[in-house]
């Protein structure tokens, strides 16, 4: 009965420490001691102005993200009652990415402040289409949603190349955005986003209990009075909120939304009610560390997150998978 | 067993629709193009009968490339039906167990290392094979749980596709657009070696999958029923998915990774003329065959861009087809879900 307080705790230690260390590690190391006067103010330089200036706002930008990112794959996977159901499963990753290259591609944009909104209605759209694909007779089939989803990526992801090969300019603008970063990002973007964010994970939040009762399949939670149709569509509005949130920040990263879950619920147990809270926790965690990870290995460059999550991550799910599938 | 025959009977009414639709496609494919000639003169040129001129456009350009897509779209066809079946799971394609990521890194490193592109179909090859062993080091054990597969192959492919892009990311922007293009799945410059290296090795194992189709049926029955009829389950189930594995590697060693058509056709076919059969296997890979054609010819002739990879336009084609397919049986066949 104590455990699961004692493993929040445990996870929030954790992120802590990723926290601390993403403000002190990258192409150079600064002293932890440091890092503190800097954040109280006390210190002045380079080392402190590297830290304000650069690491705090990309830590507060992964800590946002990851959060977004695995609260949204908690939900997805809940909703669709599928385990293999994530932001970038469904579809919402590639309409982003897929709105954000077209946009490049009419409208010669070169900012990723300018990016936001198209990638939160590129994903929203995906979202939408592929519950559109899935309804059936007013309900939703978590197997056409899967396979819609699968599909509108596959449609997208090659639209998306057949734009950059057609222009050398969209190339260049689009494919640093597609690996999906943290670094220079300005806090301005996140702002933007923060509110659909912040309405996302408490939506998710709302619908937690409710997944529990879908788990057992829709005629019993019908059975058990919970309105199947409407938690699927709040649940699907949390994700869409979250993923396009999450995206329009800091580009597709993927993965973090997929593994949070499988990592939690070892841990966690079934339950979505510290199911959802728990991947608000794994998702930063596993979305920092991966960052830290991509300055440490190529220093004094760095590989972009989104590419080191997916490394990490799938070794990760390979072995989860291993151990969970019988 | 009037269901049988009417099977039977719209298996082979639908093959024989394609093969027509097969010549007549080669032969429109062959006679068109920027350099002009009637079918007649094309048909000789492929023979080596006629203007020079022609001969060479016919014989070096235009006829790899239309065997490439043949070749390759009967391939994907295959290795998407077998793979279907045995994980019982209609989302199952070289694409979702990694093969086609692997096949994709392996040809994007060979960009990198600047070698000759003659190479890119070994390599291709070669990077399938690496997604197949990473799959089968991490998904092996006593026994192939279906899920574990398949959540192990989207982790290979996740992790390839990582490199890819780690890659694309990191080039000049010339070589970025080339690895871009290959990866999207394209049949430009298809040359002879290519086409035949590739080409005779998937005819080889298609009918391996054909000899070995038999056992696929036992399958089905369950693990259980299997092994009472004297079949290894798991080591035939291994065979089965190393050949599938291999099929798709070679398709895309000839034209990339082109979308869509592995996923859709078994679904089409199933569609079209009912529960899996040996006829509907080579339905099957005819069905391939017709598609990637057809929309090579699109990309090539019809579209007003020019130079789209055909992988972009397989999935917008195969996307909606798919979803109406979806629409129209309500919920897609699954037998088990585990």
């Amino acid at each position: 009965m104590a455990r699961q307080p004692l493993l929040f705790a445990a996870g929030l230690g954790v992120l802590a420490l990723c926290a601390a260390l993403s403000l002190a590690l990258g192409s150079r190391s600064i002293p932890l001691s440091t890092v503190l006067d800097a954040l109280s103010g006390t210190a002045q330089g380079g080392d402190a102005d590297v830290v304000t200036g650069l690491r705090v706002p990309r830590t507060v930008i992964a800590l946002t993200v990851g959060a977004a990112l695995g609260a949204a794959g908690a939900v997805a996977q809940g909703v669709t009652r599928n385990p293999l159901a994530s932001p970038t499963t469904l579809g919402i990753n590639a309409g982003a990415s897929f709105a954000v290259v077209f946009a490049i591609f009419t409208l010669h944009l070169t900012h990723p402040l300018q990016f936001v909104w198209f990638a939160v209605a590129g994903a929203a759209g995906a979202a939408v289409l592929a519950y559109g694909m899935a309804r059936r007779g007013g309900d939703l089939d978590p197997i056409r949603l899967a396979l819609g989803g699968t599909v509108l990526t596959a449609v997208l992801a090659s639209w998306t190349s057949a734009l950059m090969l057609a222009s050398r300019r969209t190339l260049d603008e689009a494919r640093f955005w597609l690996a999906g970063s943290v670094s220079g990002r300005s806090l301005e973007v996140l702002y933007q986003v923060l509110p659909l964010i912040a309405v996302g994970v408490l939506l998710a939040l709302l619908v937690s209990p409710a997944l529990n009762a879908l788990a057992l399949g829709d005629e019993t939670a019908q059975a058990l009075g919970v309105p199947v149709a409407r938690i699927r569509v709040v649940g699907g509005l949390a994700v869409v909120l979250l993923a396009a949130g999450s995206v329009a920040v800091a580009g597709p990263v993927a993965f973090i939304g997929l593994a949070a879950p499988h990592l939690v619920r070892p841990l966690l147990g079934n339950d979505h009610r510290l199911l959802v809270p728990g991947c608000l926790i794994a998702g930063p965690v596993l979305l920092l560390s991966a960052d830290v990870l991509g300055r440490l290995l190529v220093r004094p460059s760095e590989i972009e997150v989104g590419i080191v999550t997916a490394f990490l991550g799938a070794p990760l799910l390979a072995v989860l998978a291993r151990k969970v599938a019988r | 067993m009037s269901t049988l025959a009417r099977q039977r009977r719209r298996t082979l009414s639908f093959s024989a629709g394609f093969v027509a639709a097969l010549v007549l496609m080669t032969a429109v494919a062959l006679s068109t193009g920027q350099v002009k000639m009637p079918l007649g003169d094309a048909l000789a040129a492929l023979f080596g009968v006629g203007d020079a001129g022609d001969v060479l456009v016919v014989q070096e350009f235009r006829a790899p490339r239309v065997v490439s897509a043949l070749v390759a779209g009967a391939a994907l066809a295959v290795a998407g039906s077998l793979l279907q079946r045995l994980f019982r799971n209609p989302l199952a394609s070289p694409d979702v167990i990694g093969v086609t990521g692997g096949a994709s890194f392996g040809a994007v490193l060979l960009l990198a290392t600047g070698a000759s592109q003659a190479l890119t179909p070994l390599a291709a090859l070669g990077g399938g094979v690496l997604a197949a062993v990473l799959l089968g080091g991490f998904a092996w054990r006593s026994r192939m749980a279906v899920t574990r597969l398949v959540l192990v192959g989207l982790a290979v492919q996740a992790g390839l596709a990582a490199a890819v892009n780690l890659m694309i990311v990191r080039f000049p922007a010339e070589l970025a657009g080339q690895a871009l293009q290959w990866t999207t799945g394209s049949l430009y410059g298809r040359t002879w070696p290519e086409v035949f290296g590739a080409g005779s090795a998937i005819v080889v194992a298609c009918a391996a999958v054909f000899l070995m189709n038999r056992r696929v049926a036992v399958l089905d029955l369950g693990d259980d029923s299997a092994g009472g009829l004297g079949l290894d389950p798991n080591r035939t189930r291994l065979g089965l998915l190393l050949l599938a594995i291999v099929l798709a590697s070679l398709a895309a060693a000839l034209t990339g990774p082109v979308a869509f058509v592995a996923l859709a056709v078994p679904h089409l076919v199933r569609f079209l003329a009912g529960p899996p059969t040996p006829a509907t296997l080579a339905l099957s890979a005819l069905t391939g065959a017709v598609l990637l054609l057809g929309a090579d010819y699109l990309v090539l002739h019809l579209l007003p861009v020019k130079g789209l990879p055909v992988g972009a336009v397989t999935a917008t084609l195969g996307a909606p087809w798919l979803l109406v397919l979806m629409v129209r049986q309500g919920r897609l066949p699954q037998r088990s879900r585990s």
